[in-house]
């Protein structure tokens, strides 16, 4: 699943998967920001076929975050 | 075939990182959060080859954005009407009359501007205000109807000529009221529409940026049998083929030949390519009670007994347009795959198995056509291409379909003197007039006769190919004088032509005649007005020809010196 998440991340930041960090924030990727962030949401509800709130779409804002979200949702 | 989101991103970064022509550049404005747009229409553009560049305005900014992108080569205009003042949708309806005409007022001098400053760009797409997203509810009409009927009238009475104004209800419901709408995103970041909406939209309005680009279709061709009537004309007859809408049959054809000559009409090329004598097709477009698509309306016909790719590569020659700009309709398998095999840049549509399912498709490819320019002048282009056409004097090119028959894994099956098939065999002699080397025509108690007899041997054969089987297509009767053979009957249904199964036939019944003593074959060809096509076949079989009197024409072979003819690609089982 990690790699999943950083595939869709990869594709909405226009980065390489690997260069991807685990520790990785909105704050430390350039790409990322509110509107690239929308995006970011349409494309992991798509892939892992699940639905954000509107609370948590506010939280996910970095890629541990994300991971642990999605986990719980699957 | 839909990607995902990610995966479409993907592709569209792939694309510009290998993009070597110049970029379309396409500017989206809007009144509401819609960059999200931007990636679908890069993809349905890169996907034929047009290098796009999407991008958005700034928000809420469409008459500021209007004056910095008037030069992109296409603007689209994405004007929401619950934006134009924030939460219109719940404001409008308790506006005094006073309040709604300042309103609109307002917003018609902010759509001069955006005009005044776009009239000179190239191109620009508008989407029609809409209430429908909100309105939908409800049984009566209300002030934000009322104010969106207003506003769209004003801009159908003054959108510039470089302007198309998009019907955005349609692409709403074509993706549905519930799915075009994410009421999450438009609260939070005021971004209306979902991805499935944009999805939907940026393919509905492709054909507008083909239509700039040249990539528009520019000829329909049609097959004839089962494609523009029900029933295949050589077997069923003029009276047997139906395309009148008080038949059961007919009424799916009908409304194909409407479509067809709505197409013809607005100038756009409709040919014919089937495998038939032309003067039979001839006789009914011209004189069939119930044919509605007339020679006028056909710039030009391919009615032959060759090969369907040969015929397209020969219509876009002689019309002079790009093979790339053909649309080609027919019901068989077999034809529909050997044109997407030899010609992919054709697009080959198949008729549906469910007919109720075939005026649909026609109509979902009317954009292909779409041309910006719709002019009167379109009617003469038609008569261009006729006089065209019958210029029939250069070199024909034949192309080898080899590797296709080979790839259909073709098997037959011969059938001896079979009991079982007595009536079949009687049937085929009197359907069959086009692949038929003597015409005789047998009744049940004769072809019994045939099978009983020593002194006839029949033969049938099925044949069955990857797309199916087709049962009993083809028999022949041989008669036997001592160590002579005579082909009294020898015959194919259409349905299989151009397989090179009749020669296959013919070698299975020689080697059987030889196995059995026979020393010389001989065989009859009567011409008639149907079966010009066949007039060479014992020739190009091997035959010698031995005299040729009138309409009759005989051959002989002997079968000491006969060698196997076997095609390869054709598997006999016995």
């Amino acid at each position: 699943m990690k790699n999943q998440i950083k595939n869709v991340m990869s594709a909405v930041f226009e980065m390489n998967p690997g260069d991807i960090l685990d520790s990785d924030t909105s704050s430390t990727i350039e790409s990322w920001d509110s509107l690239n962030h929308m995006n970011l949401i349409v494309a992991l509800e798509e892939e892992f076929n699940i639905r954000f709130e509107d609370e948590e779409i506010v939280e996910l804002t970095s890629f541990v975050k994300i991971e642990e979200l999605i986990s719980s949702k699957i | 075939m839909e990607v995902t989101y990610t995966e479409m991103l993907k592709l569209n970064s792939e694309f510009k990182k290998n993009a070597k022509s110049e970029s379309y550049n396409v500017a989206v404005l809007s009144n509401i959060i819609i960059n999200q747009f931007c990636p679908f229409l890069e993809y349905e553009l890169q996907r034929a080859e047009v290098n796009a560049v999407v991008s958005s305005g700034n928000y809420d900014n469409i008459a500021q954005d209007s004056e910095v992108c008037k030069d992109q080569a296409l603007i689209i205009v994405f004007w929401e009407l619950c934006n134009i003042i924030d939460g219109l949708q719940y404001k409008a309806n308790v506006m005094t009359p006073n309040e709604t005409q300042a309103l609109l007022d307002k917003v018609t001098s902010e759509i001069d501007f955006v005009f005044q400053n776009l009239k000179n760009s190239r191109q620009i797409i508008i989407n029609k205000f809409s209430t429908l997203i909100f309105n939908h509810h409800f049984l009566r009409s209300n002030n934000f109807d009322l104010i969106c009927k207003q506003l769209n009238a004003y801009l159908e009475k003054n959108a510039p000529q470089n302007t198309v104004l998009i019907d955005i209800d349609k692409i709403i419901a074509k993706t549905s009221i519930q799915k075009s709408v994410d009421f999450r995103n438009f609260y939070s970041s005021k971004a209306l529409y979902s991805t499935d909406f944009y999805r939907t939209y940026a393919k509905y309005i492709k054909p507008v940026v083909f239509s700039i680009l040249g990539k528009a279709k520019k000829a329909v061709i049609f097959d004839c049998d089962n494609t523009l009537w029900a029933g295949i004309l050589g077997e069923d007859g003029e009276l047997g083929i139906q395309m009148s809408s008080t038949t059961k049959k007919g009424v799916y054809f009908e409304e194909i030949q409407y479509l067809a000559k709505q197409l013809a009409k607005k100038g756009i090329v409709v040919g014919l390519n089937s495998k038939n004598n032309d003067h039979d097709v001839d006789k009914v477009l011209s004189t069939h009670s119930d044919i509605r698509l007339s020679d006028k309306d056909i710039a030009i016909k391919k009615v032959n007994w060759n090969d369907k790719v040969s015929n397209l590569t020969q219509i876009a020659s002689q019309l002079n347009i790009g093979i790339d700009s053909i649309v080609f309709v027919d019901d068989s398998d077999f034809e529909v795959n050997l044109v997407k095999e030899y010609l992919p840049n054709v697009t080959a549509l198949q008729v549906p198995k469910q007919l109720y399912l075939y005026p649909e498709l026609i109509r979902d490819h009317f954009d292909v056509f779409y041309n910006i320019k719709e002019t009167e002048d379109d009617q003469k282009r038609i008569d261009t291409y006729k006089t065209q056409s019958l210029r029939d004097d250069f070199k024909a090119e034949f192309v080898s379909i080899e590797d296709y028959l080979i790839s259909l894994k073709l098997e037959m099956r011969i059938y001896i003197d079979d009991l079982q098939l007595i009536d079949r065999m009687s049937q085929l002699t009197h359907k069959t007039n086009q692949f038929n080397l003597t015409t005789k025509r047998y009744t049940v108690t004769e072809v019994d006769g045939f099978v009983n007899s020593n002194d006839y041997i029949t033969f049938a054969f099925d044949v069955k190919d990857r797309f199916g089987a087709f049962g009993i297509v083809g028999t022949s009767f041989i008669e036997i004088i001592n160590d002579i053979a005579f082909i009294d009957t020898f015959l194919m249904s259409c349905r299989v032509l151009g397989r090179n199964i009749e020669f296959s036939f013919l070698n299975e019944i020689l080697k059987h005649l030889k196995e059995i003593g026979i020393v010389s074959v001989k065989a009859l060809y009567v011409e008639t007005n149907k079966n010009a096509q066949v007039s060479h076949f014992y020739e190009r079989a091997g035959f010698d020809i031995e005299g040729k009197e009138g309409q009759q024409a005989t051959y002989s072979l002997s079968l000491n010196n006969f060698t196997e003819n076997k095609i390869t690609y054709i598997k006999i089982a016995k």
